[in-house]
């Protein structure tokens, strides 16, 4: 009995032993484990931390590129007191190349918040699209579009520029392989006068009804107005507003006629042809309305 | 009145639908309303046709009235017979400051030097575009007045639209065209369809344009509507680039309606598995056409629902973009 109970102790005893062993052999490789991966993480983590650092070293030299720039407008390599970049002449002409890139980019979001034109990139660099804003008296009215195809040669393949603005012209005279800028600034001109004097036309007969409009044309660049004289015998006269220069939004002449012969040359009217030459229409035929020469 | 003034009349009351005689005999200047009201608009069109000529007969009204009464039918519909378009080329110095008056009169005074005996009638509608008619005689005789040719322009555009024009008459009415409006040359646009608005929005850009933005898509709401959790669009990106395209290349909204696009291929037959037609040195003619009754919109249909692949083929985008509805294509290109 005691040997059976001995040989049954010892059973048991060799199976503790052999737990314990088997458990410190699990925590081992439990330890092994959490080991390699923390050490992998840590490999990580360090790799990113150079990489991290290396960006840092480009950003800095870029800001350093583009704050040189932006004050002188003249990249490094003439320029003797800058520190020294460690890297060759290509690394520092890339980095010229994207300063000038992120000043551009500036340049363009500055502009496009004034209002003047915006330019996207489109079917993957291939090609611009410039959009232009046009404004009169603080509000925005149309805008037009520009489709731009960049090959050896600019050309426009695409826009919703309306047809009686002279566009071939503006490209020709504008050089718009050499001086894109010369060109959208004129073109941007023209538009934006365009839009001006259609904003006037439309306040003139949303606000004054009583003038009546006897001709006009697509471009805005001829008006005809009807005024109403008070008075009892009520008599029409007929004012022409001629806008020949058509990057201007004020007319270049104003001619007035009248069944009254005398009226046209009476100092009161003198005055009203001088008003309506130097301020836009709707205003000056308020200020006439006030002082009593139309109806 | 002489019996081609009636014969003229006549037509011109068989042309015009029952319906709209008395708004276009409102607009006619020459009928008084007591006359209006002495017509009985309820009466079969061959017995009104008897009264008006009548009344006409009484008034003295002459050839020129009645060709008025038609400018005025036409220029109300305008979207019969079939219309071509036209493009005016190298345009001279002063070509953009030309005015109205000074354009009537050079036509007039142009068109009358090559030939003696025509009828002009020019009108400027409300939107900016002049109408004229032209009725054409030749050195002996008067001009004929069932087969007058329109013209329509808008002042200061490089665009013109006949309608109505035998080659015979053609090159005359094309030079007093160019010398009238300043410019140096006038080529065929390669469209033509019978409705006019169509063409005339198509050539001059009228409809709305999608240009790539910045911000293609609409500002999303913080809180946006809850959705169907359960339906989960999977081909969302595409489906949009595809729509983005299609209104590039056609345009967004309604499309003006054009009926036809032509292509004439005189390309080489490329297929090796037809025995008799390959290796041919000549070109294989053929032509295609595309109809409907309203073009853009079932092409842009095609193209945003997936069936024809984008980008879009610069054939199909040409007629937008060139404003034009006939192509040759050769093996060179369009």
């Amino acid at each position: 009995m005691e040997e059976a109970r001995k040989g049954l102790l010892g059973h048991l005893n060799m199976l503790e032993m052999e737990a314990n062993n088997l458990e410190l052999q699990q925590q081992e490789l439990r330890q092994r484990g959490r080991q390699e991966e923390l050490s992998a993480n840590l490999q990580a983590l360090l790799s990113k931390r150079d990489q991290l650092k290396v960006e840092i070293k480009a950003n800095t030299s870029l800001q350093k590129m583009r704050t040189l720039l932006d004050r002188t407008g003249v990249p490094y390599e003439r320029n003797e007191d800058v520190d020294d970049l460690e890297d060759g002449s290509d690394n520092s002409q890339l980095l010229l190349m994207m300063a000038r890139h992120t000043q551009l980019k500036d340049l363009l979001h500055a502009h496009h918040l004034i209002g003047g034109y915006d330019v996207l990139q489109t079917r993957k660099g291939k090609g611009v699209c410039v959009s232009l804003a046009t404004a009169y008296e603080g509000v925005y009215l149309e805008t037009y579009n520009l489709e731009i195809d960049l090959g050896s040669n600019l050309r426009i393949c695409r826009h919703n520029i309306p047809p009686f603005i002279p566009l071939e012209r503006l490209v020709t005279q504008g050089n718009m392989q050499t001086d894109i800028r010369d060109f959208l600034d004129t073109l941007s001109q023209y538009l934006n006068a365009y839009a001006g004097r259609k904003q006037q036309l439309h306040l003139t007969k949303e606000i004054h009804s009583s003038v009546q409009v006897a001709e006009s044309n697509a471009l805005c660049t001829i008006l005809v107005l009807m005024f109403t004289i008070p008075g009892e015998k009520a008599e029409t006269t007929l004012c022409t507003l001629q806008y020949a220069d058509h990057t201007q939004r004020l007319p270049t002449r104003v001619n007035i006629e009248s069944e009254d012969t005398a009226l046209a040359s009476s100092p009161q009217w003198k005055k009203n042809q001088a008003l309506l030459l130097e301020t836009p229409l709707h205003t000056a035929l308020v200020t006439m309305k006030k002082t009593g020469s139309i109806a | 009145m002489g019996d081609s003034t009636n014969r003229i009349l006549q037509r011109l009351i068989r042309r015009i639908p029952y319906q709209m005689l008395q708004t276009m005999f409102g607009k006619w200047a020459h009928l008084s309303r007591e006359d209006l009201h002495s017509l009985d608009f309820t009466q079969p069109k061959w017995v009104l046709t008897e009264h008006l000529l009548a009344l006409c007969e009484e008034k003295g009204l002459t050839v020129k009235h009645i060709t008025e009464l038609e400018m005025i039918y036409i220029i109300e519909n305008p979207n019969q017979g079939m219309w071509h378009g036209f493009q005016l080329l190298d345009a001279e110095e002063d070509a953009p400051s030309i005015e109205l008056t000074q354009f009537k009169e050079q036509f007039k005074a142009n068109l009358t030097e090559l030939i003696s005996h025509v009828s002009i009638k020019i009108k400027k509608h409300t939107d900016e575009a002049i109408w004229i008619r032209v009725a054409w005689g030749d050195n002996f005789t008067k001009p004929y007045h069932l087969k007058p040719t329109y013209v329509v322009h808008h002042l200061q555009t490089p665009y013109v639209f006949v309608t109505g024009v035998t080659s015979k008459h053609k090159p005359l009415l094309n030079q007093a065209l160019v010398l009238a409006t300043r410019y140096g040359s006038m080529k065929d646009a390669h469209l033509s369809g019978r409705n006019l608005t169509a063409i005339r929005d198509l050539l001059m850009r009228q409809y709305q344009q999608v240009f790539p933005t910045k911000h293609p898509k609409p500002l999303q709401e913080k809180n946006p509507v809850p959705r169907n959790p359960n339906i989960e669009k999977e081909q969302a990106e595409n489906t949009e680039n595809r729509l983005q395209m299609a209104c590039e290349a056609f345009g967004d909204g309604t499309l003006p309606q054009m009926q036809k696009a032509v292509y004439k291929l005189e390309t080489k037959f490329r297929d090796n598995s037809n025995k008799t037609l390959t290796g041919r040195e000549e070109p294989f003619r053929g032509v295609v056409e595309f109809a409907s009754t309203n073009l853009l919109e079932s092409l842009r249909h095609c193209v945003s629902s997936g069936m024809a692949s984008t980008p879009v083929t610069p054939l199909l985008s040409s007629i937008t973009q060139k404003g034009r509805n006939y192509f040759v294509i050769t093996d060179k290109g369009v």
